[in-house]
């Protein structure tokens, strides 16, 4: 206790309970003037450096959280046209498989018969040419037949015949030729 | 226990003893530490300014680059109005950052041992009535400069001074909002008057008390001193942003409380420490 009295009555000699305190008012107005002056010039020329950069990152960080958010909403956007495209494009390719399919089978099936026909048409035109070749042939033969004979008459008669011996001559020379 | 105290001679007093005058101004051991206290402050926030401005990064930097976030949303997250936040910043952070620097100061080992003409050479600042008043001052009167800027002179004024006759209950409730405003600042001045002096008187005591052992036993109080120290810078700074808040308020408009727990972005130690911080001492 004596500490706490030793403290009162120097109070109480000195300068009355603000001198015991140790509150001085030149000391109080000086130090309110130091502080105002420290604040000010933190205030004018060190803080904003601080705040600048925090501001800086924060503004980066709400830019990037918004172009995530945007990047996000586009991939969804993209992925739902992806998922479109992919059905369109699965409908498409199967249409188009059926449309190739039935050219195919249309394209076959014209083929054929083109290729039937004129298989058709070349076996006719044979045909044709064989019987032109063989009446050709025959008339040949005929003709040859006929030459041969009137020489063989000739040489065995040595004689011109009248018509009518010609052709019974003829007939019998035909006859035993045949 | 006392008399061991005297025969000691443990020297004990609660204003700062002047060392020297210069053309009658008193300079005391408060001051001096003060200065030294400045020129630290300074030092730290010009070089992390520049090395910021630069684009140069360092721990030391990010450290106070963090630590300063830390308190600068802690203000956004008190004044809701962001202009006014960041008018009312410079003030609070200034507060806090060489009010947290003062009172660690004081408790460097070996401090109070230093002596001139049988005084300490140093104390720290805030364990200065003179230095906790005129902070104080500086609030209350910027708290009331945004105040009047809000409610404009008559509105702040009607804040404290109603009409008996119209209104008796709020005649009653501004005449007590009107101790409340000075019982806020002198609280506010003296808890960290009293928190810091008690920490050195109770620094004094340690070593006195364990003599030989105060080796093995200060670092502990000393630790604990500067947590102290933290915690009373803290609440300061927050009262005060508190207190401009609760002034710029509408009438009849609810104040949001400082939610501690609600600030996401507020990763300073400090930021939970506001509610010990005011059981510690009181």
């Amino acid at each position: 206790m004596t500490i706490f009295t030793q403290f009162a009555e120097t109070g109480a000699q000195s300068h009355g309970i603000l001198g015991a305190l140790g509150i001085d008012i030149k000391m109080l107005i000086f130090q309110i003037v130091a502080f105002i002056i420290l604040v000010w010039f933190c205030g004018k020329y060190i803080y904003p450096i601080f705040m600048k950069t925090i501001d800086a990152r924060q503004d980066a960080i709400e830019a990037g959280t918004k172009a995530a958010v945007e990047a996000e909403r586009k991939a969804a956007e993209a992925k739902a046209e992806i998922t479109k495209l992919m059905k369109q494009a699965r409908a498409d390719a199967s249409e188009i498989v059926v449309t190739a399919k039935e050219e195919a089978t249309a394209a076959l099936e014209a083929a054929e018969a083109k290729s039937k026909n004129q298989a058709e048409r070349i076996v006719a035109e044979a045909h044709a040419q064989l019987d032109k070749d063989i009446l050709a042939a025959k008339k040949m033969l005929h003709n040859e037949t006929l030459e041969l004979v009137a020489l063989a008459t000739e040489k065995v008669i040595g004689k011109t015949v009248t018509a009518k011996v010609d052709s019974g001559v003829i007939a019998s020379a035909v006859k035993e030729a045949l | 226990m006392m008399n061991q105290f005297a025969m000691t001679g443990i020297h004990i007093s609660l204003g700062a003893e002047t060392l020297f005058t210069v053309a009658g101004f008193p300079i005391t051991n408060a001051l001096v530490l003060g200065a030294i206290g400045l020129v630290i402050f300074l030092s730290i926030f010009l070089y992390v300014a520049g090395m910021i401005k630069r684009g140069k990064y360092n721990r030391f930097v990010g450290l106070v680059q963090w630590a300063f976030e830390g308190m600068l949303s802690a203000v956004d997250s008190v004044v809701p109005d962001k202009v006014v936040a960041r008018k009312i910043a410079p003030l609070s952070l200034t507060i806090f950052f060489f009010v947290l620097i003062s009172y660690w100061l004081s408790v460097i080992p070996g401090l109070g041992s230093i002596t001139y003409n049988g005084f300490p050479i140093f104390r720290s600042l805030a364990a200065d009535l003179n230095f906790t008043l005129a902070i104080m001052i500086i609030t209350m009167v910027m708290v009331q400069v945004y105040a009047i800027r809000r409610h404009g002179v008559f509105g702040n004024i009607g804040r404290y001074l109603r009409n008996p006759f119209k209104d008796p209950l709020g005649a009653f409730e501004g005449f007590l909002e009107l101790i409340g405003e000075v019982s806020r600042g002198l609280s506010l001045s003296l808890r960290l008057f009293g928190n810091c002096f008690a920490g050195e008187v109770l620094l004094l005591i340690i070593a006195v008390l364990t003599s030989y052992f105060s080796i093995a036993t200060l670092p502990f109080f000393m630790a604990f001193e500067l947590f102290i120290g933290l915690v009373q810078a803290y609440v300061f700074f927050i009262l005060s942003l508190i207190f401009t808040s609760l002034a710029i308020d509408i009438h009849g408009g609810t104040v949001p409380e400082p939610d501690h727990t609600a600030i996401p972005t507020d990763h300073s130690p400090s930021a939970h420490l506001a509610e010990p911080a005011v059981a510690v001492r009181e």
